[in-house]
């Protein structure tokens, strides 16, 4: 009968369902019948392809993929990308967007074949392919059409490399060159002057000086412009962006050390639309005339003073004039008090994120305040506020429903009571207990039974919990992917064991914990299929046995760290070749590996491995073949 | 004759035409010294004769403006001169303009000295007066040019003004004086004979520069210079001086002058030390500069080439001639490619040899990354070209023979299978011994894998796969299920 109904729907009918569903309610879907399966090939627009021997079937499956992402697909080179050109029932003319981050074995050649296949291709992503530089910079820029470029750490692209993409592509609307150590003056110059429709630009961490602000300064629709750690960029150059880029709203200049406020006073008066303004750890103080200043920007969402001192006179005044701001970051701000905190949640009761980070005068009256008029409250970093004691939290538990994120990593004041009271926030996704000593398995298991919706739980170093605290957190946190239980020294393979009911775990941190063997590992990687970071290290108990278990059944780890674990060659061989999503592995310090093990084990994956750890002695005791072809094909060795 | 009759036309009145389009008027007598200095300095500069010449036409043409109703005849008339050149009718209109205009300049003097008083503003009266009759003197003899400078060869000293260098000379000098008595004085003194003591350089036939010959070089009207030529042997000669008293050679005088200290006191004193430089007495005739010609026939640089542009100095003959006719025997031993004749180029390219080029992808190079990005920002279309020698090692499997990989220590212990790593090594580090524990592979067999029989860098997932479920008793996976499951979601 439930066969009629669903054939009796239309296909568009059919289509209009399906746009409803979530991501993994989709995977079942596609297998009720071959008409679900059809909805879902010709629905289906993006795609994240983790072996790259489906990807040619994957592509023409799909016909209508507009993103594709292949930054997690660690044997992509130019071979899989020629042999895909030349396949004809590939369809690749509508991709627009491509996620090639970390992506190293693809070189000038094949990033030139996908931008020539990929006509409609407007995003690119090759951030962190760190080898990339100009040659690949020229390939991309064939894809003329490009609007949005991430290159963060292609440590080789220079300025001539920027040129060729400013020149291929001169539609480019935003860029990102964080880290691109070789860009100078000369590229960014470029970029301004042929670029005009750029409107996200981050040039963080470069070595630009003062011209390059103003060419920047020059661009008439930049909204975004990130500038993190520019050493060389001083108060003359920002004075450029006074009267420059018209439609700015967004400005980063986080840890620039050479600015100070004078200059931040300046884009102020030049900028009255500015929404977000992030200066932390370069002002020093917030002054008269700035607090004048910031009076006019009636649209300030984002204020970002980290390290700065701030008296709790002038957060009244600043907060009293910028009602609108949702976001406020007074980190490290030691002189801010209660008193300059209350004024704070009295003023700005839309608020939704607030970093108190190491503000050590901060109490639970604070706390309490910001619970009571900021209802709104999602995000809230308390680290190393050690005055806060169960008493603030409990007002969080009573008034922040909406509350998401909650760092209280190295408060002494937390304890059971207070985790129970913070178990209140039942919306919250992520929580740091790190550091956090005085809590037990009671206060985790109230954690446990009632945060369901946690996704991430930090947990490092917190002594105090045992196996029936892991064990409550495992059958009631039900979607956590993100757990990080280094060094809980009372753990053991009873409370390990469990962890295996969290399906949804892909960052499991078990570093440290030498009571849990090769069983406590076996379950975990029978159980949780999508681990994706695992961490061992310090793990000295856990046989031969457990990794065995790992090799064969935890086929999406991405990441690894074996550093001090007692894995023999036969395990570590095993583990290095059938693992075949591994990219990243840490190998420092395995005693009972041998050379002709190493050796073995990187043969064996050394086709996929991005990033890799070993101790400096085996540089020299490694083939140079096998250390030849780890380089060609992009993997970045750090010799320990 | 017709055409060089023409060529003479065009030639003149171009170059005046052009000049005349802004009309600098110089009015105090500061001025004209000015100019005179100039006019001395010719030698360095780029357009220097004429455009002195034309100044003085402009502002004389001015000054009559302001005196005298003929003023504007007077300008008409140097055109006229201008645009028909030899025209007998014309120069006997000419003469008598002058003639008239003698007169009256004679009438007025006569009044002076009736009257005996004698005005600074009536003496300059005359004084420009003159002035513009000899500039129309100048002129006229000027357009007989080309008919005179045929009989040069036979009558060298013909007491004529062939050229507006010596007149213009002559007019600042007269200037200079600045008193009519001197002025017949003065034109006796024109130094025609320079033309005669040239010795064995026979000035030829020159013939008039083209317009579009102008583009390099100086402007020197032709004959205003002397022309030297020297032997193909002596351009080649290692030195060029030589010690008169043991013959060494040297390649600058200077040198020879350092040297010649050794041969005694009297070389000692500050005059022998001093540059023999020309005797320059100021306020004496300017010599008449001297310019080279290469003796290779049919150079533009030989003198009897139709476009002939002589060169500057000695050295510059010298340098011509290695690098336009002799072999380039110097290779640059960085490229290995380029080649010079010329050590000097050779020192210059090797200092920037192998040095980042900036190329574009026009084919243009750069030595600057700022001046390469200057280009491409003015040319729509340009690009940076990546240069290919720096290419990276392609990211193929196999690729192993890949040498360029910087920080790859080639220490090679050959292939895998080398039971012992090296044994001194490991004696130096005792810690790094712990880290290794001897070879224990007998927990497992390792089947062939000492030999690696497959591909190297085979990457099919399964290698181990066969091991596992033999060593732990897992079964094997079903690796159908992977093609939609293995893409997340």
């Amino acid at each position: 009968m439930s066969l009629s109904i669903l054939s009796a729907l239309s296909e568009d009918l059919l289509v209009r369902v399906y746009e409803f569903l979530d991501p993994p309610c989709r995977k079942t879907w596609r297998l009720v019948s071959k008409e679900f399966h059809r909805v879902d090939s010709l629905s289906r627009t993006s795609i994240t392809i983790l072996r790259v021997e489906f990807l040619p079937v994957l592509l023409s499956k799909y016909p209508n993929l507009t993103s594709l992402d292949l930054s997690v697909c660690p044997k992509l080179d130019d071979d899989v990308v020629s042999r895909l050109a030349l396949d004809d029932t590939v369809s690749t003319s509508r991709l627009k967007s491509l996620n090639l981050s970390r992506a190293t074995a693809v070189r000038a050649r094949g990033l030139e074949t996908l931008a020539r296949l990929c006509h409609a291709l407007e995003r690119v992503d090759v951030s962190h392919c760190w080898g990339f530089g100009d040659r690949e910079a020229a390939g991309i820029s064939v894809a003329a059409g490009l609007r949005e470029l991430k290159m963060d750490k292609c440590l080789s692209l220079s300025d001539v490399g920027l040129a060729r993409i400013v020149l291929g592509c001169s539609n480019l609307n935003k860029i990102s060159l964080k880290w691109c150590m070789e860009i100078s003056d000369l590229g960014i110059d470029l970029l301004c002057k042929k670029c005009k429709d750029l409107t996200s630009l981050d040039v963080s961490y470069l070595k630009i000086t003062n011209d390059s602000i103003r060419s920047i300064a020059l661009l008439p629709k930049l909204e975004v412009l990130d500038m993190v750690s520019c050493p060389l960029i001083d108060d003359d150059g920002l004075q450029y962006l006074e009267n420059g880029s018209p439609s700015l709203q967004e400005i980063d200049v986080t840890r620039c050390d050479r600015v100070t406020l004078s200059s931040l006073v300046s884009i102020i008066r030049g900028h009255p639309d500015l929404q977000h303004l992030k200066a932390s750890h370069c002002v020093s103080e917030v002054s008269v005339s700035f607090l004048q200043n910031i009076k006019a920007l009636k649209h300030l969402k984002t204020l970002w003073i980290d390290g700065a001192r701030v008296s709790d006179s002038s957060l009244l005044t600043l907060t009293s004039s910028c009602r609108a701001l949702t976001d406020i970051g007074v980190s490290r701000c030691v002189d801010v008090s209660d008193i300059g905190m209350m004024g704070l949640a009295r003023n700005c009761s839309n608020l939704k994120a607030l970093n108190l980070a190491c503000c050590g005068f901060v109490t639970d009256a604070a706390i309490s305040a910001v619970a009571q008029s900021c209802l709104n409250l999602e995000s809230l970093q308390l680290e190393s506020c050690h005055l806060i004691t169960e008493k603030g939290l409990q007002s969080l538990g009573c008034y922040s429903k909406r509350l998401q994120e909650l760092d209280l990593t190295d408060c002494d004041g937390v304890n059971n009571r207070g985790l129970e009271y913070i178990s209140k926030c039942s919306n919250l996704r992520r929580l740091k207990l790190g550091l956090c000593a005085n809590i037990s398995d009671k206060g985790v298991f109230h954690i446990g039974s009632k945060c369901s919706k946690l996704l991430e739980l930090d947990l490092y170093r917190c002594a105090g919990f045992g196996d029936d605290g892991l064990a409550a957190l495992s059958r009631g946190c039900k979607s956590l992917n993100r757990l990080i239980i280094s060094y809980c020294g009372e753990l053991t393979d009873t409370g390990i064991e469990q962890i295996r009911q969290l399906e949804h775990l892909s960052h499991l941190e078990l570093r440290g914990l030498k009571n849990i063997t090769g069983a406590g590992l076996a379950a975990i990687a029978r159980g949780c299929k999508k681990l994706v970071y695992l961490d061992l290290k310090l793990c000295e108990n856990i046989d031969d046995s457990g990794f065995w278990a790992l090799a064969y059944f935890s086929r999406n780890l991405r990441q690894i760290n074996l550093c001090n674990c007692s894995v023999s060659d036969t395990a570590l061989c095993m583990l290095m070749s059938n693992l075949s999503r591994v990219q990243d592995v840490d190998l420092v310090h395995l005693n009972r590996v041998t050379v002709e093990g190493f050796e073995f084990a990187l043969r064996a994956c050394c086709n996929r491995l991005k990033k890799l750890k070993l101790l400096a002695p085996l540089r020299f005791l490694l083939s140079s073949e096998l250390l030849e072809v780890l380089h060609a094909r992009g993997c970045r060795i750090r010799w320990d | 004759m017709e055409t060089e009759d023409d060529l003479c036309q065009n030639n003149w009145g171009n170059s005046s035409s052009s000049k005349l389009r802004e009309p600098v008027c110089f009015t105090s007598q500061h001025k004209w010294e000015d100019a005179s200095i100039l006019d001395y300095e010719m030698g360095m500069e780029e357009e220097p004769a004429l455009q002195v010449f034309d100044h003085m036409k402009a502002s004389s043409g001015q000054e009559h403006n302001n005196n005298n109703n003929g003023g504007q005849v007077n300008v008409d008339f140097l055109q006229g001169v201008r645009a028909q050149a030899w025209d007998p009718r014309t120069m006997l209109s000419n003469l008598s303009f002058m003639e008239e205009k003698i007169h009256e300049l004679q009438d007025l003097v006569h009044l002076i000295v009736g009257g005996g008083r004698q005005d600074q503003q009536q003496q300059q009266h005359i004084t420009t007066d003159l002035t513009s009759i000899i500039i129309q003197l100048i002129s006229t003899a000027g357009s007989l040019l080309p008919s005179v400078k045929h009989n040069m060869s036979t009558a060298p000293g013909s007491a004529l003004f062939p050229y507006p260098r010596e007149a213009n000379n002559l007019a600042s000098q007269t200037l200079n004086n600045n008193s009519n008595n001197n002025l017949a004085q003065d034109f006796d003194l024109p130094k025609p004979t320079i033309v005669q003591e040239r010795e064995s350089h026979v000035v030829e036939e020159h013939e008039m520069k083209d317009e579009d010959d102008v583009e390099e070089g100086e402007n020197l009207p032709p004959g205003s210079y002397e022309i030297l030529q020297l032997e193909k042997e002596e351009i080649l000669a290692p030195h060029t001086h030589f010690c008169t008293i043991c013959g060494k050679g040297f390649k600058r005088d200077a040198n020879l002058r350092m040297h010649m200290r050794g041969h005694g006191d009297e070389y000692k004193t500050p005059a022998a030390l001093a540059k023999p430089n020309k005797e320059a007495v100021p306020g004496s005739e300017p010599t008449l500069i001297k310019r080279y010609s290469c003796p290779f026939p049919g150079c533009k640089r030989n003198k009897d080439h139709k476009k002939f542009q002589p060169l500057k100095t000695i050295l510059c003959v010298k340098n011509h001639y290695k690098r336009t006719h002799c072999d380039k025997s110097f290779t640059c031993s960085r490229c290995h490619t380029k080649k010079f004749s010329v050590i000097a180029d050779l020192k210059t390219h090797e200092k920037h040899c192998g040095k980042n080029k900036w190329l574009c992808s026009c084919g243009t190079t750069f030595s600057r990354k700022d001046k390469l990005f200057g280009h491409i920002t003015l040319f729509q279309g340009h690009t940076p070209a990546i240069p290919l020698e720096e290419s990276k090692p392609s990211a193929q499997r196999g690729s192993s023979a890949c040498e360029n990989n910087t920080g790859m220590v080639g220490f090679n212990l050959g292939s895998a299978n080398q039971e012992s790593p090296q044994p001194g090594f490991m004696d130096g580090k005792m810690s790094f011994e712990e880290s290794f524990s001897p070879l224990c592979f007998d927990t497992c067999n390792f089947g062939g894998f000492h030999e690696f029989p497959r591909p190297m860098f085979d990457d099919s997932e399964s290698s181990f796969q066969m091991l596992i479920s033999s060593a732990c008793g897992f079964s094997p996976r079903n690796g159908g299920g992977g093609s939609v499951s293995n893409t997340s979601l």
